[in-house]
């Protein structure tokens, strides 16, 4: 079902995969686990033979989150709650859900009490990231997410079978790699929108078949310089409504770099060899640390400062989900740190129900206008 | 023969030479050390690192009605009007020097323990980045509904208890004394026994004590584990107590409705609540907030086993089913017969749990919840008339409800 698609196919399935999956569920009588967005093991559980889909929110209305998350919540884990609970939820045969900080750790109680009768798993992911205990407890808690879902799904797992699935995850992180190689030089090949929905599905369709599709449009991609140009990098967790691309789209601006949860992060999560379970967790230590929770704005400051010195953009856009806590708390120190290096950044706020676009662009169209007549 | 102190003259006496140390500390060769409410303290008290909550200097501000002045100076250097009010206060202060206390020592190490919140490791983060000063996050996993997964938790916290001696003493050059942290450990699992005591006098009718004696009570339980004066302390209020269960002093003599209280208090409030509530023949009686330092150490374990045992295992780290049984059981143990459940804009931790803690609680004990959201320490999010009215209402109800049993 996702082995040959367009590119306009894969954008517009990024906005709304829901559909296609309960085909392909019917199709495949697989069973379809869903997860929150921060470090489940998907490896794991396609090596199950299920579907592992990543929930990245709703923009359709919030009809029962708000009574059971305040409006002060992050916006990302109330519209990821009402996908669950008003929409999509009967697709899942199962939840796991990561907990990284004290609103997913909530959120996952909640969810839990809301699908009594559904596999709901937290999957504990440590908050430190340097010191030996942390690497014991990511073994100890992949170890635990095996047992768990063995137990509830009565299947049993092989090492060959985890590492098959991890070459297949691997091969869909080599190929958009690739392609982001292309977008890089030639943006007029690929839109922002589309290269970021190519990451955005892959996260939530069988990689098997969506391989195919990233082959041939890698192999499709015609490499034609663009003028116009602005280079820069993204930052932040998510980049939603992915109406936000159209947006970077329409000024010209072509992300070359970027540090998101749902962009190189998930690109540098590429599984060293080895023993699976030993690899699984060192994954966890060598990709970029999940936006404002591992350690502090130290790394996040450095990961930028070092793709600005290697791709040279103009700028940096912080794209910043209301009202997540762990930015807000990192946000003032990392404006500074960036703007003592001389480096221009835009903050952009973005709440999934109630964005306003207009707003965005305008916003987005005085800042660039400034920093082209060098007034930033 | 001189006179015992009263528990309030020994609060205030170990209050002032605990700050006066804690202002000397370098002079005494020791370290400052900023840590969690909740965080295994005993590891510093026993390694002579002097502990400072930043959070009960944000209280003394907040309770003094500062909160609105100060957290706005936070928020001109561009945080959000919607983190925890007591970081709003503490960076405040730290710009401006506003105060009404004598302040507190700078840090020289941070101890951020998860059990209370991911918050304060956001805090401590910043406060850190002033003066690239070293963090030790002590992470713990929530406290999930499942025994094996449990004994992996406290493994890994364990395991990172260990790797906070040896980060103290690479710090501190010093080899740390396991004894002496046995005989911390003494301290701080008696005091807890009579802190938990204390708490517990609310079971009496007419309660002898309101959720406000336990609010100012448990300060010490707070900052002052693992010493000796701390066991005095509670020993001394847990007399005084009760005496007057013995003489049959309430809060409220006629006491009508008994209630448990969801959250942190509002600070700025405090007073006018319970008379307010007293008006109404009610008081409130306990929360879990309270209980946070209800520790129970098993001194026949391991010292880090039974820490890390008892870290995890705070309401905070619970999951909002664990947290309902131990709602219910205060219920029962203290017959409470109302509950008002605080949505606290500022405490995340605590609040995001209270609208599905409130709808188990209902259903669990058939008693109507009073909910009300609020700030527990910016004014600016605090509407008297509204929370009149509903506490009105709430009342009420209440009210026909015993009309209704009682025909
Ligand atoms: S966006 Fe922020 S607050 Fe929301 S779940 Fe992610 S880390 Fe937590
Ligand atoms: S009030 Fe809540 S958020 Fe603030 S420090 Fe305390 S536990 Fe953390």
């Amino acid at each position: 079902m996702w082995e040959n698609l367009s590119l306009t196919e894969v954008t517009e399935l990024a906005k709304d995969p829901y559909p296609s999956i309960r085909k392909w569920k019917k199709e495949t009588g697989k069973t379809i686990v869903g997860s929150t967005i921060a470090d489940v093991p998907e490896e794991v559980i396609y090596a199950f033979g299920f579907l592992p889909v990543a929930l990245l929110g709703t923009n359709k209305p919030l009809k029962k989150a708000p009574s059971l998350l305040p409006d002060n919540a992050c916006s990302l884990a109330r519209s990821n709650l009402e996908l669950a609970l008003s929409y999509e939820g009967d697709l899942f045969d199962g939840f796991v859900l990561p907990q990284v900080c004290d609103t997913t750790q909530h959120l996952s109680d909640i969810w839990r009490i809301n699908f009594p009768n559904t596999y709901v798993e937290s999957f504990l992911a440590p908050r430190q990231v340097d010191r030996e205990s942390a690497r014991y407890w990511v073994k100890e808690e992949t170890e635990r997410l095996i047992a768990s879902l063995s137990a509830r799904f009565n299947k049993k797992i092989t090492d060959e079978d985890l590492k098959r699935s991890i070459v297949l995850h691997n091969e869909n992180k080599a190929l958009i790699k690739e392609i982001y190689e292309v977008k890089r030089k030639y943006p007029v090949s690929i839109t922002n929108k589309e290269f970021f929905s190519l990451i955005k599905l892959s996260m939530q369709v069988d990689k098997a078949e969506f391989n195919q599709t990233l082959k041939k449009i890698r192999d499709s991609l015609e490499k034609k310089e663009g003028e116009g140009y602005t280079e820069i990098i993204l930052t932040g967790i998510t980049c939603d409504p992915p109406e936000i691309f159209d947006l970077f789209d329409e000024i010209k601006l072509n992300v070359v770099a970027d540090a998101l949860v749902t962009g190189s992060r998930y690109l540098q999560g590429v599984v060293p060899e080895g023993n699976p379970l030993d690899a699984l967790a060192e994954r966890h230590f060598k990709r970029g640390f999940y936006s404002p929770i591992h350690d502090n704005v130290y790394k996040g400051f450095k990961e930028l400062k070092a793709l600005f010195d290697q791709y040279k953009p103009k700028a940096i856009v912080y794209i910043h989900i209301e009202f997540c806590e762990s930015e807000e708390y990192d946000m003032p120190d990392l404006k500074s740190m960036i703007k003592k290096e001389g480096i221009p950044m835009h903050i952009l706020s973005t709440e999934f129900q109630t964005l306003s676009l207009s707003h965005v662009r305008t916003r987005l169209q005085a800042f660039f206008e400034s920093l082209k007549g060098g007034t930033l | 023969m001189s006179e015992k102190p009263s528990s309030k003259a020994l609060s205030k006496k170990i209050t002032e030479e605990y700050m006066d140390e804690a202002f000397r500390a370098h002079e005494l060769g020791k370290l400052v050390g900023y840590t969690t409410a909740i965080s295994p303290v005993e590891l510093f008290v026993a390694h002579d690192i002097v502990p400072i909550y930043p959070e009960n200097h944000a209280v003394a501000n907040l309770t003094a009605k500062k909160g609105a002045e100060i957290c706005s100076i936070t928020e001109n250097l561009g945080y959000s009007s919607h983190l925890c009010a007591y970081a709003r206060t503490d960076l405040g202060y730290r710009e401006s020097g506003k105060t009404i206390t004598k302040g507190i020592p700078e840090p020289d190490i941070f101890l951020a323990c998860n059990a209370q919140c991911f918050t304060l490791t956001k805090w401590f983060q910043v406060l850190a980045r002033r003066g690239d000063l070293p963090v030790f996050v002590f992470d713990t996993p929530e406290h999930v509904m499942n025994a094996a997964a449990r004994k992996e938790i406290v493994k890994y916290c364990v395991l990172q208890l260990k790797e906070l001696i040896a980060w103290l003493e690479g710090i501190t050059k010093k080899k740390f004394n396991y004894d002496r942290l046995q005989e911390v450990m003494m301290y701080s699992a008696q005091s807890s026994i009579l802190y938990k005591k204390f708490l517990d006098m609310a079971q009496y009718k007419p309660s002898p004590i309101s959720i406000f004696d336990a609010l100012i009570g448990m300060a010490i339980a707070v900052y002052r584990r693992g010493t000796p004066e701390c066991v005095e302390y509670y020993q001394t209020l847990c007399d005084e107590i009760d005496e007057k269960v013995q003489k049959g002093i309430g809060v409220v003599q006629d006491e009508k409705y008994r209630l448990y209280w969801e959250n942190l208090p509002v600070w700025f409030k405090f007073s006018d609540h319970a008379k307010l509530l007293a008006s109404y023949g009610a008081v409130i009686l306990t929360s879990l907030y309270v209980h946070a330092w209800s520790l129970d150490f098993d001194l026949n374990k391991d010292p880090l086993e039974t820490l890390a045992e008892n870290y995890v295992n705070r309401f905070s780290n619970s999951t909002i089913e664990d947290r309902a049984d131990m709602a219910v059981d205060l219920f029962k143990r203290y017959d409470m017969n109302g509950m008002i459940m605080f949505m606290n804009r500022s405490c995340k931790a605590v609040s995001f749990a209270v609208p599905t803690l409130k709808d188990i609680l209902t259903k669990r004990t058939g008693i109507p919840a009073l909910v009300f959201e609020s700030d527990m320490g910016d004014q600016r999010f605090y509407s008297e008339t509204q929370i009149r009215t509903r506490i009105e209402a709430y009342f009420e109800t209440l009210d026909s409800l015993q009309r209704s049993k009682s025909a």
